[in-house]
Formats: C-alpha cells, structure tokens, sequence
C-alpha cells in the first residue's frame, strides 16, 4: 500500500502539461495567461463565493526582487505558482508563497515589462524583453534552451505571456510606437526554433502595402498582447497596435493594414484567414490590444460563433469568427467625440475636428483608450463579459517633424486630463450594460479581472485595492488594500481542495483565502550530518 | 538561521549580476584586450601587493572578484576609487592618466566580468570530456541545457554569469563559502512513512520545497514531515583539486566558461 501510494505521488507530480489539459480551461491549475484559450479568465471554483467572500483573508506575499511595476498574471501548475517579472521568472509554492526557483537574465539588452510564462510538458517559458525564448524546467529551474527570435536591433522588442497551443508556442512583438515591422510567429515548444512569422504590415508589393505610404518598413503593427485560440477551428486570434509615427497620419496615407486589428491566423501556418480593422489609419494610439474574446453566444436573432472586443477607440464589437463578419458595434463609454458611430461593414462614422494638429484637438477616448490590455472576464454562468472601461479624453497633437524610427519619435503626442474607471458588465446578445462599478482613483490602472462559478468577480480597482464583487449585481462583497498601482489581473486556483485568487501589484504577489484558524506548527526531528 | 542564510543566498547571485551589469561602462577600455594587457601590467606593479595578483585579495586589500558579488562598483565608481583613493584606508590616490586609469578598470572588470566574456586557456572539447567523464562525474549532479542531473545547480549559464575565479573556487574548494545552501543535501521522513531524498531548494519552519533524487519537486509542510536530515557540508566532492589533473581541471574551465545562454553575443564583443 505504502508502495503504491509512493507511486502515486511520483507519478502525479511528475506529470506533463497536454493540448487537452490547457484547452479544457482552469480548474485546479491556471495553465495559460487568460486561462483557456478562449480568453474567459473564467474558473469553475466555487469555494469562494458570493455567500463566502466575507471570509477572505491573505494568505501569503512574494515580494519579487527588484520589480516596481508588475504586468504578470501568474500561472499554477501542481501547486507551483509561476511569476514573470522584467527578464526573471520566480516559481513560488503556491501555499506558501515560499521561493522554489528563480531565474534571471540580467545583460538583457531592455529592461521592459513582462506580462507571463506559458508552460507546457516539464517546461516553462518565457520572454526576455530583448526576443529571447528561455524554456526552464519546471521542478528545479534548470535552463533547457534559451533561443533569439528576433533582433531588438530592429526595434522588436518582447513583453507578452506566451501561449502554447499544440506544441506551438505563440507569440509577437512589441515596439510598435518607436518604429518596426510588427509580427505573430510560432516557435517550436521543444527547441524554440521557427517554425512560422507572419508580419503584420505587408511588404512593398503586397497585398495591402498600397494603404500605406512610404513607410511600410517600419509602420507598427506590434502584437504585444497574448491571444485567443479556437481548437475547432485551428484558429489564433491575434490583436494588432497602431501605425508609426502613432499622432502623424500625413506621411502615412491610406487604412494602414493590419494596424488596429484583429488577424485571424491558421495556427499551423500562421495563414491569415481573414482580419478586421477596428480603426483604420489610427492618429490617437488606439492599439487593439484588449482581449478576442470567443464566445458561442446568439446575436441579432441568430446563434453565432462569435468574437467579442472592446476597443480602446471607444466601441464594443461582435464579429463572426468563422468568417470575420461584423456584426455589431455598440458604445463601451459614454463619451466618444471622433466617430458618431460605426456603419453596417464595421467602419468608424467619422466627425470632424478629431485628428491631432500642431495647435492640439480634444478627443474622447483618451490616448489610453476606452479600455485597454487589462484582463476582461466571461462568466458563462451569469452570461455576462466584465470589462475596465475608462471615461477619459485628451489633447491630440500632431509634430512636423520627419519620422525617425527608433529615436523614440512618435510624431506628436497626446494628454490624459482627468477621467474615471468604470467596470462594466456587458450582455454578448445585446451589447448593452447590464450593471457598472464606478471606481474612484486616477485612471492609471492597469489591473484586470477574474470570474467564477462561486458567482464572484475579482478586480483590482483604480485605487490599489484587490475587490470582489457579486458577479450577477456588481454588488461589492468584499475589499482589500494593497496600496500599490495595480497593473496585472488576478487568477484563481486551488491546492489541496483549499482555493486561492492570485494577483500580482507593483511589487508582489498577494494570494488569497477562506479563514481558517491557525494549526501550530511542531518541529520534526532534525539532525545535521 | 540556516533559513535565513539560504534565502540571502538564493537571492544574491541575481542582485549580483544585476550590480555588475548595469554597471558596465561604454568606455572603449572596457573589454578591450589591448588595454586590459596594459591594466594587467599596472595591476601587477601597484596593486597586487594589497588585493594578490589574481584579485584575490591579500592582508591589506580586499577580494575584488568576490567583492564584486555582493558590494558590486560600477565601472565609473571603480574610476574614482583608483583616482581617488578610499579616505581613512590603505587604498592611496594615484596620479595615473586618464586612460591608465581606465586601462585599469578595464582589468578589474575582467576579473569580475563572467567567464565567457574573457579569454580562458584550455580546450573546451577535452574539458566537456571531462565533465560528462566519470572521473569528474559532474554530469551526475549538474545539467547542462537540459542533459545531467538535477541535485547540483544548473550550469546552463555559469560562464554567462560568473567570473572565472569563482567558478575555479566552487570547483575546487566546494565548502569554502555557503555557496550550496540552496542546494541542500536533505532527506526527509514523512508522518506517512514515506522517505524523500534529495536537495531543499528552499526551506523554513514551517514548509520545505525538495527536488528529489529524480528531478521531481515535492512541496511540502513542515506539520507532515517527521524528522529532516540535513548535509552538514556540501553534497559537492571536495577532492577535484587531487582527483584531476592540471590540464584536466583547465580544459574543464574551458569549457565551463563557455557555458552561456547568450553566447553568440558574449563571444568575441567581451562586455
């Protein structure tokens, strides 16, 4: 008996993560950035709840060496939790936030943000912030490759959580407001070799290159977020940044594709199947980076395969993500100034006064957009998508002065005056809002959400609280101070049939639970030899 | 205190590396061997007598490659101690011109640069030899990009991330300093019955995170272990010093300083 329980615990520790046991979504574990591959940042847990939340107490800090402005969502696997921090990984014992391994890759040539680690079989990985794949063992941190995929001599550089799709690991570059050719590529989960790039603003002669002027070579496109991916289809759902120099739209004439966009790539070739762009010819910095988000969901009296996205540029889109038609926009904000509205093929209604000239225009949304990178949460069990939105405008102004790529140039430049995050719970059928929480703060938040089968939406908020909120209501069930900036979304898991809700702040990462009293702790027998 | 000991020294490596390479000086002494051969001859006239002739330290001075790991100076810092000396201490101004002085510095970076960086005699394939040969055995505890054991650090990245020295000193005097806790040989009984052998990557009162003999991480809480025994020394043979040979222990260098993540960048632009 004692053998075979013996066996048993070898075996379950030492098992691999499979394509089934990410793509069946969270449960125990939190294996991939959103959590599932479509996005959801939903967990079926439920020991946490609407009628428990009341009893949430912290359990545990890690303070990662060094960091000042975290980006990372944690992974869990075996209840190892995984954190990235700029050009380091940290594994960290999920029940005690006690450190098992680090690793740090200090001649990194930029010191940028990290949003997370992918892992997959024995592995996890991450991204330097200067292109390195660096694929570690999971058990003792121990180095198995370390590869470049791109030069950051080129303006590429790297800060977006990996996603690792039948052996594939996917990813893209960011760099997209100094100037580069933005890209999506598949590495080899095994040697980090290349195994697909597909770039996201066409070379001269391509198709597309006509909606450009002269400068396709360096014209953004970064894709610096993680996406979304559908098995049954074999689809990746990738989002793309806005055009360089980002405030001046003169020397770059035309739609500027794939700029602000949603490419819908075949993740076997990285053939694109189809793309929608949400703003074309962007002059205010309105990437697409927020989340692709597929849900099977009716809209417009028909069942659909939809993908839903809000925008930084100030609407709420369903498409079709078969096919890529739109079907629908609806306002994510109050206050939107540069379009009265987006016409039945999905194209902004434009007004006037609203692109960025030398004296300045005041526009809404704000060049941080109506929302942004920050983790949005579905929850199939109350049918609602919950997404951070910021009721913001700005100050738009556009420079004369010739583009320069890499110098840091962006060809103008934009205010942030004011403004509120509102979270909001959007209905997929309608587009319309079901109930909003308005924060208080300063609209520098970057914190996102996760939802549960407990009923329960977890948020940072704009002022450096952890929250916790009735997911059907927006009725706010519980709060915690952290007291830092938030800048990454929170995550839940369970070890030992006890679970925790995750999230890093500008310094840390905080793990929370249920109380329970304190059990003393005796001291084995210990002997030095 | 043991507990303690471990975490600072889990963390020291990586603020250390961090010191040291943010530090870097554009200067065009730095890394180059023209001027780092004319820093040797001045090290070798004017300091060597206080800090040794390998920067070892000596009665007067301290350790500069050692140093450098926990009290890292930035290569400008190192610029003003040289020209200005450290008031209230042996260490004396000098007059040296401005680029002696940073022929100088660029010496004393390459002392405590990683060991990919600088030139290293030997010959890398015969020290590999040695490293996966059962005479040295290092294959058995330590990995190397994936291939090896599990019970010693990783050596993936020791060149990119250590100065030759130090890996020289962990190679043949293993139990001078602390430097294998975090990677403490343990084995544990638990209140199941059920025996753990292998290193404590960390370890407190209250919970342990063992990496067993196989490679596997075992996470477990204190309240369910029922007596821990623990390597008084390090689990690192403490005989390489003997048991290789000259050429044997310096090809082995050679090869161990070509371990480096970023090789392709390291190997011929030194810093």
């Amino acid at each position: 008996m004692k053998l075979l329980l013996s066996l048993f615990l070898t075996l379950a520790a030492s098992a691999q993560v499979r394509h089934e046991d990410v793509a069946k979504g969270p449960g125990t574990d939190w294996l991939t950035y959103a959590g599932s591959y479509n996005g959801w940042r939903y967990s079926p847990l439920s020991q946490i709840n609407a009628a428990t939340a009341k009893n949430i107490v912290p359990k545990w800090v890690y303070h990662v060496p060094g960091a000042r402005g975290l980006r990372s969502s944690p992974l869990v696997y075996q209840g190892v939790l995984y954190i990235t921090s700029g050009n380091s990984i940290h594994a960290v014992d999920a029940r005690s936030g006690r450190l098992v391994w680090q690793y740090a890759d200090p001649r990194a040539k930029e010191a940028g943000p990290n949003r997370g680690a992918a892992i997959w079989a024995d592995k996890v990985y991450f991204t330097t912030s200067d292109n390195y794949l660096t694929a570690l063992n999971r058990h003792t941190g121990a180095v198995i490759f370390s590869k470049k995929f791109a030069d950051v001599e080129k303006g590429t550089t790297s800060t977006s959580a990996p996603v690792i799709a039948k052996g594939k690991v996917i990813g893209g570059s960011a760099g997209g407001d100094g100037g580069m050719r933005g890209f999506v590529m598949a590495l080899s989960a095994d040697t980090g070799a290349e195994l697909w790039k597909a770039y996201t603003v066409p070379a001269k002669g391509e198709k597309g290159a006509e909606t450009w002027g002269n400068l396709l070579e360096w014209g953004g496109g970064a894709a610096w977020l993680s996406g979304t991916y559908d098995p049954e289809l074999n689809t990746l759902f990738w989002t793309t940044g806005n055009p360089w120099p980002d405030y001046n739209g003169s020397v770059r004439m035309g739609d500027n594709l794939y700029t602000c966009s949603l490419l819908a790539l075949d993740l076997d070739t990285g053939k694109m199947k189809w793309y929608f762009q949400f703003t074309p010819h962007d002059t205010h910095d309105w990437d697409a980076q927020s989340w692709p988000i597929l849900v099977d969901t009716e809209i417009n009296g028909r069942p659909r395969k939809a993908v839903l996205h809000a925008n930084r540029n100030g609407f709420f889109y369903a498409l079709d993500r078969v096919t890529g038609e739109f079907l629908r926009a609806t306002q994510l904000i109050d206050k939107i100034t540069w379009a009265k509205g987006i016409d039945d093929k999905g194209r902004p209604l434009m007004l006037p006064n609203s692109e960025p000239t030398p004296q300045g225009n005041w526009v809404c949304p704000s060049v941080k957009g109506a929302t942004n990178w920050m983790g949005q949460s579905y929850n199939p069990g109350t049918g609602l998508l919950y997404v951070l939105t910021l009721e913001q405008c700005g100050m738009y102004y556009r420079s004369s002065q010739e583009p320069q790529p890499m110098k840091n140039f962006s060809g103008g430049g934009a205010t942030e005056e004011g403004g509120q995050v509102i979270l909001r719970a959007l209905d997929p059928k309608t587009g319309k809002r079901v109930w909003e929480y308005p924060m208080t703060g300063l609209g520098r938040m970057w914190t996102g959400t996760v939802s549960t089968a407990g009923n329960v939406l977890f948020s940072g908020d704009d002022d450096g609280h952890f929250v916790a909120l009735d997911a059907k209501t927006g009725k706010n069930l519980w709060h915690f101070n952290i007291g830092e900036t938030l800048g990454a979304s929170p995550i839940t898991y369970s070890v030992d049939g006890k679970q925790y809700v995750a999230i890093a702040s500008a310094s840390a990462v905080y793990s929370f639970g249920l109380f329970e009293p304190a059990v003393g702790v005796e001291a084995p027998v210990i002997q030095i030899k | 205190m043991r507990a303690l000991a471990l975490l600072a020294l889990l963390t020291l490596p990586l603020l250390a590396q961090h010191g040291r390479y943010l530090s870097d000086s554009n200067n065009p002494a730095i890394g180059d061997p023209v001027a780092i051969a004319a820093g040797t001859k001045l090290f070798m006239g004017s300091c060597a007598g206080c800090h040794g002739p390998d920067g070892g330290g000596g009665a007067r001075g301290p350790n500069l490659v050692r140093r450098s790991l926990w009290h890292p100076l930035s290569d400008d810092a190192i610029f003003q101690v040289v020209r200005k000396g450290v008031p209230g201490t042996d260490m004396p101004p000098t007059k040296l011109a401005d680029d002696q002085t940073w022929n100088l510095v660029a010496f004393i970076h390459s002392l405590t640069g990683p060991a990919s960086s600088n030139p290293v005699p030997g010959d890398p394939a015969a020290g590999k030899a040695v490293f996966w040969g059962a005479k040295a055995g290092c294959g058995n505890c330590h990995a190397i990009r994936g291939q090896g054991g599990s019970m010693g650090p990783d050596l993936s990245n020791v060149g990119g991330s250590r100065p030759l020295a130090v890996i020289r000193e962990g190679i043949v005097e293993p139990a001078k300093d602390l430097y294998y806790l975090g990677n403490e040989a343990a084995t544990v009984v638990l209140k199941n019955g059920q025996t753990l052998r292998g290193v404590a990557k960390n370890r407190s009162n209250y919970s342990i995170q063992l990496v067993d003999t196989t490679g596997i991480l075992h996470l477990l809480q204190m309240n369910d272990v029922k007596s821990l025994t623990l390597s008084a020394s390090t689990p690192m043979p403490t005989d390489f010093a003997t048991r290789l040979s000259k050429v044997e222990l310096r090809d082995l260098l050679a090869y161990l300083a070509a371990q480096d993540t970023r090789a392709a960048e390291s190997k011929g632009s030194p810093q």
